[in-house]
C-alpha cells in the first residue's frame, strides 16, 4: 500500500481543524475551568442540542463504526444486535437518568460514585463503583485506538514499528492538549464536527454504493443466504434467539452505567434535556443501524477478494472491510472526509471517557482517601493530569500489547461494569438495599462473569447456561448480574440485623 | 423554577453539607404542597412511562422477526423490521415525553419535580 495523497491531505486538514475547535472549545461559555465540574461536567450547561451530539459522539464510537459492520461482514445477522441494542437504550435513559441528574445537580455529584458514596453511606461501595469504572473505560479508550489505527492504516501508512505508531501518538498527544485545556468542552464541540462529518459520508454511501452495486436487492442477493438470518437453534437450545437479545439486553443495561455515559448526561442543563433527547438519539440508532448494513455491501462488492487490500484485511482482519470499501466506492477526497469522520469519531468518545476517569479518581479515590481537605483548585488540577495519565495508558496498551488482548479486555468490561446496576439504578428508586450486602453482590457478580467468560477463552461473552436440560446461551452479563441482584437481596435482610444501617433520610 | 422544595442551594458543589442535613422531604412551603400531592398520586402519575414498554416489547421475540419475507424494496424483512423498530421507539419516547409535559403542565408542576419528587426518596 502507497501513501494515498489526496485522501491523507483531506484527512489531515480535517483534522488540524478540529484540533483548532478542541483549544477554542475553552473559551466557549467561558467560565473558571479550574473548577471540577466546569472542567469535567462543562459545567452542566449543555442543552438539547449540544447534549444531542455530545452524546452521540459519545456512545456511538468509532470503534462501533468499525466494528459492527465488521461483524456483520463476518458473521453476518447476529451482527445486527447492536439495533435492538440501542433501542431499549432509550426508554432506560428516559426513566433513570433525569432523575439521577436531578439528584446530582442538587448534591454536586460528579461521578455516579459520588452518588452511592452518600446514598449509602459507604465509603468501601462507593470504592468499588469508581474503581470498577475505571478498569472497565481503560480497554475501551484502547479501543478507539484500535479504529482510529485501522482508518490511518488503510490511508496508506506504513504499519508497524515505530513509524507505525506515529501517526497515533501525535493524535494522541493532540487529543491530550486539548483536553487538558478545555475540558468537556473539547469533545462538546468536536462532536458537532464529527457527527456532521459521519452523516455526509453515511448519507453518501448510502446513495453511491448501492447504485454502482445494482441497488439493495442485489446486494443482498449477494450475501450468502445463510448469514442473511439467525440460524434457527436446534434440540434442547434456544441458541441464537436467547443469545441474539440478550446480547442486545445486557448491552443495553450496561450502557449508561459506563462513565463516559455518566459524564456526558450530568453535563446536561436540565432532565428534560435528557429526556427530549430519549427521542432524539434514535437518529444515531438508525445511522448505526445502515452503516452494519454497510458489512454486506462490503461482501457483495467483494473487498476480500480484491488484491489491493489483501495486506489491510491480513493486517487488520475483518476490521479493514469498511476502510476498503469506502477506498473502492468513494473518489480518493472524500475518502479522506469518511477516514476523518472515523478517526475524530475515536477522538470525542476518547476525551470524554478520559475525563469520565479523571473525575473518578480525583473524587473517589484522591479526595476521598488521600486529600480529603484539598482545595476545589487542587481537585481540578489533579483531573487535568490524570486525564493524561490515562491516555498515555491507552497508547501503552495500544502499541505494546496485542490488540486481542484490548478486546478481551473490554468484553470483560462490559460484564464488569453491569454489575453497578444494582448500587446505581436500583439505588435511584429504592434505598432498601443494605450496602454491604450490594457490596458482596458487586463481587459475586464480577466473580461470576469473569469465570463465565473465562470459560469461552475470553473470545466470547455468550455462555450456555443450563437449566433442567434446556441450554439457555446467553449474554454472561446478564447472567452474571442476575447472580449479583439475587445475592444482594438475599443477604440485605441478614446484614441489616448484624450492621448498624448508615446511608441519608 | 428549578428548586421548589426550599432546599439549601450551593453555589459551590464542593462545600460539604453535614448528611443530616441534606435529604428528606421539604416540610413547608409549595415543595412540601407539591410532595403531598406526589405521595398522594402514587406511582399512577407516571402512567405515561409504562408506554416505554413498547420498544422491548418489538425486539423480544427474535422467532418473529428472524425471516426474510416479506422484503421491502430488496431489503430483507429481518433488517427493515429492526430499523423501523427504531423509528417507533422514537415515536414511543416522543410521545410519552409529550403526554408528561401536558401533565405538568395541567397540574402546574415542572419536570425537574416529576423528576426529583422530593429528592432521592423511595418511588418503590
Amino acid at each position: 500500500m502507497s501513501l494515498n495523497l489526496p485522501a491523507t491531505g483531506v484527512f489531515v486538514a480535517l483534522f488540524l481543524f478540529v484540533t483548532w475547535v478542541g483549544f477554542i472549545a475553552a473559551r466557549w461559555r467561558k467560565a473558571d475551568l479550574n473548577v471540577l465540574h466546569e472542567w469535567g461536567l462543562g459545567g452542566r450547561r449543555f442543552g438539547t442540542v449540544v447534549t444531542w451530539f455530545l452524546l452521540g459522539g459519545d456512545l456511538y464510537t468509532a470503534y462501533t463504526f468499525i466494528a459492527v459492520p465488521a461483524l456483520v461482514f463476518g458473521a453476518g445477522a447476529v451482527g445486527f444486535f447492536a439495533v435492538p441494542y440501542t433501542i431499549m437504550i432509550y426508554p432506560i435513559l428516559y426513566l433513570v437518568f433525569p432523575r439521577l441528574w436531578a439528584i446530582a445537580r442538587e448534591r454536586g455529584h460528579v461521578t455516579a460514585a459520588d452518588f452511592v458514596r452518600e446514598r449509602f453511606d459507604s465509603r468501601l461501595l462507593a470504592l468499588a463503583v469508581a474503581l470498577t469504572g475505571i478498569v472497565a473505560t481503560m480497554p475501551y479508550i484502547a479501543l478507539q485506538l484500535v479504529g482510529m489505527e485501522v482508518v490511518i492504516g488503510a490511508l496508506g501508512f506504513p504499519a508497524g514499528g515505530f513509524i507505525g505508531h506515529l501517526p497515533l501518538i501525535i493524535a494522541f498527544v493532540i487529543l491530550a492538549a486539548f483536553t487538558y485545556t478545555s475540558g468537556l468542552r473539547a469533545p462538546a464541540l468536536i462532536a458537532v464536527v464529527k457527527d456532521m462529518l459521519i452523516f455526509v459520508t453515511i448519507f453518501a454511501a448510502l446513495v453511491i454504493i448501492p447504485a454502482k452495486l445494482g441497488g439493495y436487492g442485489a446486494i443482498f442477493a449477494n450475501v450468502p443466504q445463510a448469514k442473511l438470518t439467525l440460524a434457527p437453534p436446534s434440540g434442547e437450545s434456544l441458541g441464537n434467539y436467547s443469545a441474539y437479545f440478550t446480547l442486545a439486553l445486557g448491552s443495553a443495561l450496561a450502557l449508561f452505567l459506563y462513565p463516559h455515559s455518566m459524564t456526558g448526561i450530568l453535563s446536561a442543563s436540565s432532565g428534560k434535556v435528557i429526556r427530549r433527547n430519549a427521542a432524539a438519539l434514535s437518529a444515531y440508532s438508525f445511522v448505526l443501524g445502515l452503516i452494519a448494513l454497510l458489512g454486506y455491501m462490503a461482501i457483495a462488492a467483494g473487498v476480500d477478494k480484491s488484491p489491493a487490500h489483501a495486506a489491510g484485511f491480513a493486517q487488520y482482519g475483518a476490521n479493514f472491510a469498511v476502510p476498503a470499501l469506502f477506498l473502492d466506492m468513494f473518489p480518493s477526497w472524500f475518502v479522506g472526509v469518511a477516514f476523518a469522520a472515523i478517526a475524530i469519531g475515536a477522538l470525542v468518545p476518547a476525551a470524554i471517557m478520559s475525563i469520565a476517569c479523571a473525575n473518578l479518581f480525583t473524587r473517589n479515590l484522591y479526595k476521598e482517601f488521600l486529600r480529603p481537605d484539598c482545595t476545589d483548585a487542587e481537585e481540578a488540577r489533579m483531573a487535568k493530569i490524570v486525564s493524561l495519565v490515562v491516555k498515555v495508558g491507552a497508547v501503552v496498551f495500544i502499541v505494546a500489547i496485542p490488540h486481542s488482548y484490548a478486546i478481551h479486555l473490554q468484553l470483560l468490561g462490559g460484564i464488569w461494569i453491569i454489575q453497578l446496576l444494582p448500587p446505581i439504578l436500583l439505588g435511584l428508586f429504592t434505598r432498601a438495599f443494605n450496602a454491604h450486602a450490594l457490596l458482596l453482590g458487586w463481587a459475586a457478580g464480577t466473580a461470576m462473569g469473569t469465570y463465565m467468560a473465562a470459560t469461552r477463552g475470553f473470545v466470547s461473552s455468550i455462555y450456555p447456561l443450563e437449566i433442567f436440560g434446556l441450554t439457555i446461551p446467553g449474554y454472561a452479563a446478564l447472567y452474571s448480574v442476575l447472580v449479583n441482584f439475587l445475592v444482594a437481596v438475599a443477604l440485605t435482610p441478614v446484614l441489616d440485623r448484624l450492621v448498624r444501617r448508615g446511608g441519608t433520610a | 423554577m428549578a428548586h421548589a422544595r426550599g432546599a439549601v442551594r450551593t453555589q459551590k458543589y464542593a462545600i460539604a453539607i453535614p448528611a443530616r442535613f441534606q435529604y428528606g422531604p421539604a416540610r413547608s412551603g409549595r415543595g412540601a404542597a407539591v410532595a403531598r400531592k406526589n405521595k398522594r398520586l402514587g406511582i399512577a402519575r407516571y402512567w405515561p412511562r409504562f408506554f416505554l414498554v413498547i420498544p422491548f416489547l418489538l425486539v423480544a421475540w427474535v422467532p418473529f422477526y428472524n425471516r426474510l419475507e416479506p422484503e421491502l424494496g430488496g431489503v430483507p424483512f429481518f433488517y427493515w423490521y429492526q430499523l423501523g423498530a427504531i423509528i417507533v421507539g422514537a415515536g414511543v419516547a416522543l410521545t410519552v415525553y409529550w403526554l408528561e409535559r401536558r401533565i405538568t403542565r395541567t397540574t402546574g408542576r415542572t419536570a425537574e419535580e416529576l423528576d426529583s419528587s422530593g429528592t432521592p426518596g423511595d418511588i418503590l
